[in-house]
């Protein structure tokens, strides 16, 4: 169980997907214009990582290693098209705003990357925690990035149609932080702080194990 | 590490067909649960699209028998659907034309209202998967496609002469203003004939 909690936590923090392993990047920025969008595309990606984990991972003596790309794509293309369909028939709105970084989540590096490091390898019950983990360490920071963008980008967070927080008349808001650039900005700063927390907490674990994150878990 | 099967060309085989027939039964009962209510969801939008393009109107009925007609004067752009719009008193108000024009990387399904002289009255898109952060401009970028309103369908071509593309997204508003000079020519060539015979 010590192990389980571990691994789950390795996600949020020292092996978290956005602000350490930089990867699946391009659809957090994009996304991350608004509270309610980030939210979704947070509970999507939880859910296809953790379902590719679980399969993947269950499978995983019997699919050879020549095979092994084909096979978890149509397993991630598969939970991505029930997560595209699911949301085009409850979620319109959302489905609308998210639009293609939807079916784009098949090619986010993060859910192939984590079924080709960690689940290929891993006995089922880490890997589930291996994909909860990181799912939630992606939503957490894009949800964070998005409320950040969306409070000081546009005044306001508006969710599923309530007025969240509105910031007084006399601010006004900075369009850059809604466009490419003020993500960029926004992003390096809660990276910065990232980085500056786990080396703080756990900053020898974060030498040591770095290089066995894998093997780690095997023994 | 555990035993992992051999990469024999029948074991390859068959974990890529087994992996794909339960992934293909997976997603049909998934499509079939969500078949339903994606074409109601479609249908709202559609409707909402037509209330936006087609202000001050009372109901807005399908024209099916038009669509053919119709599909041959918008020639290269897909036609969608053909609408009658009725007034508050019952009287045919304008027109609904819903077409499809390429844009950059897939169709833009819009809505185009015609008031019965054949006057563009708005457009609305509903649907389209243009390069996020660029062609999406076409949506999101205010006012720019009010730009159309009043172009006169019964000579759309003079109307499109003059038109402001957005920088960056030069070929989804071309897609825009061809969904529009379409649905001017499905109003010149097919709506203005029906208008006398429909009263």
């Amino acid at each position: 169980m010590r192990e389980w909690i571990a691994v789950f936590k390795r996600g949020i923090s020292i092996d978290n997907p956005l602000t350490v392993l930089m990867i699946g990047l391009c659809a957090t920025l994009a996304v991350s214009t608004k509270l309610e969008g980030a939210l979704f595309m947070g509970l999507a990606v939880i859910f296809v990582l953790g379902m590719s984990s679980i399969i993947v991972s269950s499978i995983r003596s019997l699919v050879p290693e020549q095979v092994r790309i084909p096979v978890f794509i149509v397993i991630i293309a598969s939970f991505v098209t029930v997560v595209d369909l699911t949301m085009k028939a409850f979620l319109p709105d959302i489905y609308t705003f998210l639009g293609v970084w939807i079916p784009l989540i098949v090619v986010n590096c993060m859910i192939l990357g984590r079924a080709e490091a960690f689940s290929y390898h891993q006995p089922v019950r880490l890997a589930i925690a291996d994909g909860l983990g990181m799912g939630l360490g992606f939503s957490i920071v894009i949800v964070v990035l998005a409320a950040i963008r969306e409070l000081f980008g546009s005044g306001e967070i508006v969710f599923l149609g309530a007025r969240l927080i509105a910031l007084p008349e006399w601010y006004r808001p900075p369009g850059v932080l809604l466009l490419f650039p003020g993500a960029f900005l926004v992003f390096g700063f809660i990276s910065a702080l990232a980085k500056w927390y786990n080396t703080r907490t756990s900053g020898r674990v974060v030498q040591t194990d770095a290089h066995c994150t894998i093997e780690e878990g095997v023994r | 590490m555990a035993k992992r099967a051999a990469s024999t060309p029948l074991n390859m085989i068959g974990a890529v067909l087994a992996t794909c027939l339960v992934a293909a039964s997976a997603l049909t009962v998934t499509y079939e649960l969500t078949r339903e209510r994606i074409i109601e969801q479609e249908r709202a939008a559609e409707r909402a699209a037509l209330d936006a393009v087609l202000p001050g109107t009372g109901s807005i009925e399908s024209a099916g028998e038009l669509v053919a007609p119709a599909t041959e004067a918008a020639g290269s752009v897909t036609l969608q659907g053909v609408y009658r719009a009725y007034d508050a008193a019952g009287a045919l108000s304008g027109w609904g034309v819903r077409v499809a024009p390429r844009g950059y990387s897939g169709p833009v399904s819009m809505v185009v209202g015609l008031d019965r002289d054949g006057s563009v009255l708005g457009v609305s898109i509903i649907t389209m998967s243009e390069t996020p952060g660029l062609g999406t401009k076409i949506v999101t970028q205010e006012g720019w496609i009010e730009q159309f309103v009043g172009w006169q369908g019964a000579d759309i071509d003079a109307s499109a002469r003059e038109f402001d593309a957005i920088a960056g997204a030069t070929r989804s508003s071309a897609a825009v203003r061809n969904g529009v000079t379409a649905a001017g020519r499905v109003y010149a060539e097919v709506l203005s004939a029906e208008e006398g015979g429909a009263q």
